[in-house]
């Protein structure tokens, strides 16, 4: 990451280069970035990527489903500031390995996700639906998603959107939170992509929670071989098997 | 104020479900009439996807009928769908959607009765949670 004309954006650095005045506090997710580049990466060349723990779950979900490859990945692991864990109100910001910065402990609760299981399903609903209604379905959370890789996007199909109209009512973010329950990272970027500022963390908080109650399964977990609903217990993704759902 | 009568799909599988659908139907045996079948191949070939856009158009309840486990045509598709309903259900609990608006259920080619017995209790439950409060809600 580099400042240049007072944003920071990514930049990449090839061997031998002077890196110059680079920042590690990362504002996006790499690995957005990273699914863009590695069609254009040539055979046989490996790319080094700041990751943090969250680029490490997402690069652990991308791996599952078989979209780059193991050995082509350098992982250079990064500790989140105390600022970037309070923001993604983060329970597990330190990485496997950290290389660069200090660790700091995670946020155990998110106010929001408590105060809203706390209220009755009605409330819940209309808070919900005034929520909903600001979207006007950009798709900047999908664009922005590291997980977010399908080549065909679920959120596109005519079976669900008319065509060239936009998605009705709030079956877009139920059909993306069902598509993202097994492997939606927490890491917050559609919250903090989001124009109409959807609380849409605290959404995902919510279903992860409960897919962590149910499954005993967290995104990014490297135990677990191939993606969990579209696959069975312990059965490896086939290469004729939709790698995409 | 005439009586709230919900609107049901009713996703059935071809080999168990339909077939138990169909021997209710020849047995004669009486049930409600506000549910809509929709035959599919298997119940693992039912996307969440169309549940989802089911419920946020305004219908009042989901019912997904496969065949019992160990009986799937293919195998494992029941195991498949056993694993992708309940997170269904969870999803709309968060938004605030009572969960059991959509259930799953394994009604067999011999369960006539039974498909009778779901569809009524299904239909007797949506119908004591009221219209889906989406369909009042415009985008």
């Amino acid at each position: 990451m580099r400042e240049e004309h007072g944003n920071v954006a990514p930049v990449m650095i090839a061997k031998g280069e002077d890196p110059g005045d680079v920042r590690t506090d990362v504002p996006y997710q790499l690995m957005t970035i990273l699914s863009n580049l590695y069609p254009w990466m040539s055979d046989g060349k490996k790319i080094a990527v700041l990751t943090r723990r969250c680029d490490e779950k997402a690069l652990a979900e991308i791996f599952k489903r078989g979209y780059f490859d193991r050995a082509r990945i350098v992982q250079i692991g990064l500790a989140c500031s105390k600022e970037q864990i309070a923001a993604c109100r983060c329970s597990d910001p330190v990485p496997s390995t950290v290389d660069i910065g200090e660790p700091h402990a995670g946020v155990g609760s998110d106010a929001l996700s408590e105060k809203l299981m706390n209220m009755s399903s009605e409330e819940r609903l209309r808070f919900w639906i005034y929520q909903f209604r600001k979207c006007n379905k950009c798709f900047a959370c999908t664009a922005n998603c590291p997980v977010c890789f399908c080549d065909e996007c679920v959120l596109e199909e005519r079976t669900f959107v008319p065509e060239r109209g936009v998605p009705p009512g709030m079956s877009f973010h139920l059909i993306r939170a069902y598509h993202l329950a097994d492997k939606c990272i927490e890491c917050g970027e559609c919250e903090r992509s989001c124009p109409a500022g959807i609380p849409l963390l605290t959404f995902r908080k919510l279903v992860a929670k409960d897919f962590r109650d149910m499954y005993k399964f967290s995104p990014g977990d490297d135990k677990n071989v191939s993606p969990l609903l579209t696959t069975l217990e312990g059965e490896a993704l086939e290469g004729d098997e939709c790698n995409e759902c | 104020m005439t009586e709230f009568k919900p609107t049901i799909l009713a996703f059935c599988c071809n080999w168990c479900s339909y077939a138990g659908a169909d021997l209710a139907g020849v047995s004669r045996l009486q049930m409600p009439t506000n549910v809509h079948v929709v035959r599919v191949m298997c119940s693992a070939s039912v996307k969440p996807e169309y549940v989802m856009k089911a419920i946020s158009q305004g219908i009042d309840g989901v019912l997904v009928l496969g065949c019992h486990i160990g009986d799937c045509h293919y195998m494992t598709g029941n195991h498949r769908t056993a694993k992708r309903i309940p997170v269904v259900q969870k999803i709309l609990k968060d938004v605030g959607i009572d969960e059991k608006r959509v259930r799953l259920d394994w009604v067999s080619a011999a369960e006539g009765e039974k498909f009778q017995k779901v569809i009524t209790e299904f239909v007797d439950e949506v119908a004591k949670l009221g219209p889906n409060p989406l369909r009042e809600v415009a985008f």
